[in-house]
């Protein structure tokens, strides 16, 4: 269980993390959305106890995390992480060796599904690969939290396709709290319980896919008709044209009328709504 | 303890430079005249070069492998005790196997100067491993703390005190007794005593620091 409690980060006088409350109960994988700069990483690195948090409170399985915690129970990952120049074999023993609940079978089974030669070192990898032997030794070290920053970044489409399915396979083999930060929204969604949108430091949005694939919709049509069939409805963003309208819903969908075209917003379409930022044609 | 026995294979073989160099240096040094400089003198670079490489090199590496920072910190301490009897084996076995082979009137060992083989040369080489151990620890602690403005606070303070203490007469006394206490010591109860317990009080120091180091 992860638990944040007003919690907030500031660098200088920036705050990159705003009096953040979250909950994470159950064990599942979280989606972390947000834009460059939303405060993502900053997130994470402090669940994970890597930087402190300048206000409030974070636990693990009641446990507090600051840098102080010398022994956390969360594995972080970041994009970029740098490894002993070993042959990828032995990186991976050698984290099965410092990581008591490391599963060694599952690590050399990615490693042999990935096509990772064993016997390369890892500064002889390419992006994409080394990223991949990070993200295995994450998801390998069965912590109750797994955090996840950008890991298909150097990816090519069947990587993170191969990515997904061994993200699904990891927790069906250890259920627990795997939070993946990802710019790529619509591949992950096939994989992910819930979402989490990060903007400008604040939580946005935290709830299960179901609930955009129940609530989010767009609504088009003249701008009267509109603003009629959304009046009291919560509207997400909306974009005119002349005299038309769409209003970018998140709430129980109008009516179907002939005048009214109501279609329901994709993941992409919905975050852009939360977090996009429209300049002139945006109404919050 | 299997993840802290692993962590100490590990810094030990990713010290390779700090060995190479050292052995070297031991091995090409020479020098000349009636008064020379044992060549077991310079296995004490080792002491030096290795903690660099346990705070800049292996910390953030073993972290991104998942261990903790409690068993790099265990680790740590093990290597450095591990490494603080080597060097002492090798320096104290050049001293007695070589440096009488060596074709000059006097050869210089510190374990010598630092007056420890007063007491029989198992009670120096354990003295000379006690000063090692604490000199490894101090450079840990005070290159942990490199990142952070205390860092740099505490390298102005060690280099304030050499400054002043060293002209005034009353102050380098006090310079040259703390000196006299850690290392040119000839008492080696108390040399022990006192590099372990200050070996102790900084490791406690790394601790703090170490709890405050960030990623």
């Amino acid at each position: 269980m992860i638990e944040l409690k007003q919690v907030t980060k500031q660098y200088g006088q920036a705050a990159v993390l705003k009096n953040i409350t979250l909950s994470i109960d159950e064990p599942g994988i979280y989606c972390l959305l947000g834009r460059n700069g939303a405060g993502k990483t900053t997130l994470l690195k402090s669940i994970a106890g890597y930087q402190n948090i300048t206000s409030g409170t974070i636990q693990v399985d009641g446990k507090a995390i600051t840098t102080s915690t010398l022994d956390t129970g969360v594995s972080y990952i970041e994009n970029f992480a740098r490894h002993f120049n070993l042959p990828v074999r032995k990186l991976l023993r050698l984290a099965s060796e410092v990581n008591p609940n490391y599963d060694y079978d599952f690590a050399s089974e990615m490693m042999d599904r990935f096509e990772l030669d064993g016997k390369k070192k890892f500064h002889h990898l390419s992006l994409g690969m080394k990223t991949m032997v990070s993200t295995i030794i994450c998801l390998a070290s069965n912590k109750s939290a797994v955090l996840l920053d950008e890991p298909v970044l150097g990816f090519d489409a069947i990587m993170r396709v191969e990515f997904y399915d061994m993200l699904a396979e990891s927790f069906r083999k250890h259920p627990r709290i795997i939070i993946v930060s990802t710019h790529i929204i619509e591949e992950i969604a096939k994989t992910i319980q819930k979402l989490i949108i990060l903007d400008k430091g604040s939580v946005r949005f935290f709830d299960a896919l179901q609930s955009i694939e129940a609530k989010a919709f767009s609504v088009s049509g003249l701008q009267k008709d509109v603003e009629a069939a959304t009046k009291g409805l919560k509207v997400i963003g909306q974009d005119t044209v002349g005299g038309l309208a769409t209003a970018y819903l998140f709430d129980t969908p109008p009516e179907q009328t002939a005048s009214l075209e109501i279609r329901p917003l994709s993941l992409q379409d919905f975050f852009i709504q939360m977090v996009g930022h429209h300049k002139g044609g945006a109404k919050r | 303890m299997r993840a802290i026995v692993s962590i100490v294979k590990r810094l030990l073989a990713s010290n390779k430079i700090s060995f190479i160099l050292t052995a070297l240096v031991v091995l090409c040094a020479t020098s000349s005249g009636e008064v020379v400089l044992s060549n077991g003198n310079y296995t004490w670079l080792l002491a030096v070069l290795t903690p660099f490489f346990f705070v800049f090199y292996d910390f953030k590496k073993l972290m991104h492998l998942g261990a903790s920072k409690k068993d790099y910190y265990a680790g740590c301490l093990i290597s450095y005790g591990f490494l603080a009897f080597c060097v002492s084996l090798v320096n104290t076995l050049i001293h007695l196997l070589i440096d009488p082979l060596y074709p000059a009137k006097t050869v210089i060992n510190l374990m010598d100067v630092c007056k420890w083989t007063e007491n029989g040369i198992v009670a120096a080489g354990f003295q000379q491993m006690c000063f090692l151990l604490l000199v490894m620890v101090f450079l840990h602690v005070l290159l942990s703390m490199q990142a952070h403005w205390y860092g740099w606070l505490t390298d102005a303070v060690l280099a304030a005190i050499i400054c002043i203490f060293t002209p005034i007469a009353p102050l380098r006394e006090i310079l040259s007794g703390f000196f006299q206490i850690i290392m040119l010591n000839g008492n080696a109860i108390l040399h022990i005593g006192v590099c372990l317990l200050l070996s102790a009080a900084l490791s406690l120091v790394g601790l703090v620091v170490l709890k405050r180091k960030t990623l």
